[in-house]
């Protein structure tokens, strides 16, 4: 550092102010730590895209009085599940019994949470790249952003999905396009009064609502719809490595915002918004595989690895978990690394208890139970197949002009028509169910 | 109801991107070093359209990136020079 | 050389969009960003302390939320800041403004040391008067130079700033102290700094005065202080225009088709033909 009077070395340095950075660096700053955050948006939440449900309880072991003073938008009361063919929609809808996720849009949640790092002592630098994890000797000695560097005696990485410096450094290979998904959403300025009547919702009662079909045209991925204080997060994931093979053989028509663009103008969901603007467009990369895409080591002399760079999300098809998994992780990783300095310092051996913690934590073991899930959603079957199925049965079931089908018989027809065998179609939902 | 039904209203690439705020740095954070290490597909998958093609040669214009980091994942790292803008220019997300 | 550039704090325009329906700007949660136009002045005046010594002392007359944008500067190697901030500054057109600006170097060099050069950028993106340099160099005394393009000092206080018009270069050695305006994108802004923003975040060099530090009469300041009134704003109505994408084989081609289309249009070749060759 050129100047004297700043110092050149933090205790910690935490790469990235999201969920995962923020909560290591709010608990190790509470803990006596000198931490610095640096950030490459401008504030942050700037570079965040997550208009999501996020689940309360572990991020209320951070910060227990989440409920109250964090951004929340709606507590979701209702999920929704589409399946979407050709004009036809079959909808699951559930009410749940007790709340425990809530709808915010990341932008400022991670505001919150870097907020609450600075107040417990943390400084935040924001506007600032960081462009290498530097090593010495194996050890992890700080960080270098263009001509600068600042040393630490552990590093955070808390980069996010695009896990850049981690490839740097080695720790982490190239991206497998098939373990990676693409986002792209829409906010939408429905207004308070219209979401609650056109969904059904009361105040503070939020919705998460995901759809599958042909909106993502033989892509295995999703649409969403989440409901805001007042405007709606509508959008698409996409498996990467699907949408590339089919946009290579020709058999993907039209460009990804075409994709979501047909979304929103679909008759059935667009009466939602049917008066509404949109307000702001994004994209950003999110996990598919999380523990094809986890680092072999999530540690190393002088560093660990939190939140996306970890691999720490789970995409089930009707849920997705990455913003409380990333929080629980930069809890963990700042527990380790207290336990690691009580034992003489940020250490390899020391710090891999961070690893032994996360893969003890409910973490890990939900990431393990729903890997078959996560199988499950790149085959095709799933994504083509069920939809088509579902919506041919009903509509057997209930567009009769004469005489009703009964519901083995739309069942059997509807199979037919999609030229799949029952047998062959449980035989396959079995095996996917046993791995559940 | 009376006038035109704007949730049903397509709305151009151009358009939507307008939506969101950017503060575009004058040096591109992006850049193709060779394009055969660059798959023509992104046209189609990059969610901002900020690759086209232009006769045989693959363009890309950086100012409306989302910083998804798609294209990086599908290039080859010889083809494609992919960096964060620095200066914490380029999109600035309200909501999302 | 004590250098003080202006920085002005403006809603990033690119944000801004236009209601069809009141007419008006929609400008609810459009963050605020450095007047893109300030980056070659803040450039210039960072090489000339690099080259020369002495310091940067970024200078705003805003609300408290510009000391993001103030950061920003001291991030990219400037040595400190003044916020002139009061709500007795609201509401100032350049005038107003420029008084406000020209008290506080007027202060900075009472008591920071004495200021040797004020530069600003040419103009703002959200109002584009290009008053401000003039204005604060007369309020000073001290002689303006505008569309800068480049300063060097030659001999003792005088500088040498370089203008660069359509068809010559201009150089004109002025006695320091001394006003420059930058020309828009004169100069490449480097980037935010680790070491320099850290040291923003620790040592908080901004100093923040209001009009109680300055004790101007509230007459020159903010809106009673400012004589221009806007009668009106009328907007123009969008001409709709005809999009058409043709992929060139080559620039030779590329310049064929263009000027065919200008010729072949009803609206254009007439204007064309007479400007070109006088014919009616």
């Amino acid at each position: 550092m050129s100047n004297s009077n700043v110092p050149s070395k933090f205790d910690v340095v935490v790469v990235g102010a999201g969920p995962a950075g923020s909560s290591a660096a709010y608990l190790l700053a509470k803990a006596g730590f000198k931490v610095l955050i640096v950030e490459r948006g401008r504030g942050a939440g700037t570079k965040e895209l997550y208009g999501g449900k996020i689940y309360a309880p572990p991020l209320r072991e951070v910060w227990p009085n989440l409920d109250k003073e964090a951004p929340i938008h709606r507590w979701v009361t209702t999920e929704r599940l589409s399946f979407v063919w050709k004009g036809r929609v079959t909808t699951l809808d559930f009410k749940l019994g007790r709340r425990v996720a809530f709808t915010t849009y990341l932008t400022e949640m991670a505001k919150w949470m870097a907020d609450k790092a600075v107040e417990a002592g943390a400084v935040l630098v924001d506007e600032v790249r960081v462009d290498e994890i530097i090593t010495e000797g194996g050890k992890v000695i700080g960080i270098r952003s263009g001509p600068d560097k600042l040393y630490a005696d552990i590093v955070v990485d808390a980069e996010g999905v695009n896990r850049i410096l981690l490839e740097k450094l080695g720790l982490a290979e190239k991206i497998n396009p098939d373990t990676v998904a693409l986002g792209v959403k829409e906010v939408i300025n429905v207004g308070k009064k219209a979401i609650e009547e056109r969904l059904l919702l009361t105040e503070n009662e939020g919705m998460a609502w995901l759809l599958m079909g042909d909106i993502t045209q033989g892509i295995p991925g999703g649409g969403f719809i989440y409901t805001m204080k007042d405007t709606i997060a509508l959008g698409l994931v996409l498996h990467i490595g699907k949408a590339y093979e089919a946009a290579k053989s020709g058999a993907l028509k039209d460009t990804v915002p075409m994709m979501l663009e047909k979304l929103r103008v679909h008759p059935y969901f667009s009466r939602i918004w049917r008066d509404a603007d949109v307000l702001e467009y994004g994209a950003h990369m999110t996990i598919e595989g999380g523990l094809r895409y986890m680092p072999k080591k999530l540690y190393m002399n002088g560093l660990v690895v939190v939140g996306d760079a970890a691999g720490l999300l789970l995409n089930t098809g009707y849920t997705i978990r990455g913003v409380d998994f990333a929080v629980y992780s930069g809890k963990l990783a700042a527990e380790a690394i207290i336990k690691a300095f009580e034992n003489g310092g940020p250490t390899e051996e020391n710090l891999s208890l961070y690893e032994h913690m996360l893969k003890q934590s409910f973490v890990y073991k939900e990431l393990v139970k729903h890997s078959g899930i996560v199988k499950m959603m790149e085959d095709p079957t799933f994504f083509t197949k069920l939809p088509a199925i579902v919506n041919g049965m009903m509509g057997k079931l209930f567009e009769a002009d004469y005489e009703e089908p009964t519901v083995l018989e739309a069942l059997l027809e509807s199979f037919r028509e999609e030229e799949m065998s029952l047998t062959r179609f449980l035989l396959k939902m079995f095996s996917v169910v046993s791995r559940l | 109801m009376s006038g035109e039904v704007k949730g049903l209203r397509p709305i151009k690439i151009e358009d939507l991107l307008q939506r969101t705020v950017y503060d575009v740095d004058e040096e591109p954070h992006i850049e193709i070093i060779d394009e055969r290490g660059v798959p023509k597909e992104l046209v189609k998958l990059c969610p901002c359209s900020c690759y086209s093609m232009v006769g045989e040669r693959l363009l890309y214009s950086y100012e409306g990136c989302l910083e998804c980091g798609l294209c990086r994942v599908l290039s080859e790292p010889w083809g494609l020079r992919w960096e964060y803008p620095k200066s914490g220019r380029g999109v600035q997300y309200r909501f999302t | 050389m004590r250098i003080v550039v202006g920085i002005k704090w403006v809603p990033n325009t690119q944000a801004v969009r236009f209601d069809p329906k009141t007419g008006t700007l929609i400008r609810a949660g459009v963050p605020s960003i450095v007047n893109p136009h300030d980056f070659p002045a803040i450039e210039l005046a960072l090489r000339l302390r690099d080259n020369y010594g002495g310091e940067v002392i970024a200078i705003s007359m805003a609300p408290p939320g510009a000391i993001q944008g103030l950061e920003h500067v001291l991030g990219m190697g400037a040595d400190k800041a003044v916020l002139l901030t009061d709500r007795k500054f609201a509401g100032a057109d350049t005038l107003a403004t420029s008084y406000v600006l020209a008290k506080g170097i007027e202060k900075i060099s009472r008591e920071i040391g004495p200021v040797d050069l004020a530069i600003f950028g040419h103009e703002t993106i959200d109002s584009s008067t290009a008053h401000i340099g003039a204005q604060v160099a007369s309020w000073l005394g001290w002689p303006y130079v505008y569309y800068v393009r480049d300063a060097k000092l030659v001999g003792d206080g005088v500088i040498r700033a370089l203008r660069q018009t359509e068809k010559a270069v201009e150089e004109y050695d002025i006695k320091l102290p001394a006003v420059l305006a930058t020309a828009i994108k004169a100069l490449k802004p480097r980037p935010v700094r680790l070491s320099y923003k850290l040291r923003a975040k620790l040592e908080k060099p901004i100093i923040i005065w209001t009009n109680d530090d300055l004790g101007l009469d509230p007459r020159c300041t903010g809106l009673k202080g400012s004589p221009t009134i806007v009668a009106n704003i009328t907007w123009m109505p969008e001409v709709p225009r005809k999009k058409i994408v043709y992929k060139p084989k080559d620039p030779r081609d590329a310049a064929r088709w263009i000027l065919r289309q200008l010729f072949t249009d009803e609206a254009v070749a007439p204007f064309l033909r007479k400007a070109l060759w006088g014919e009616e």
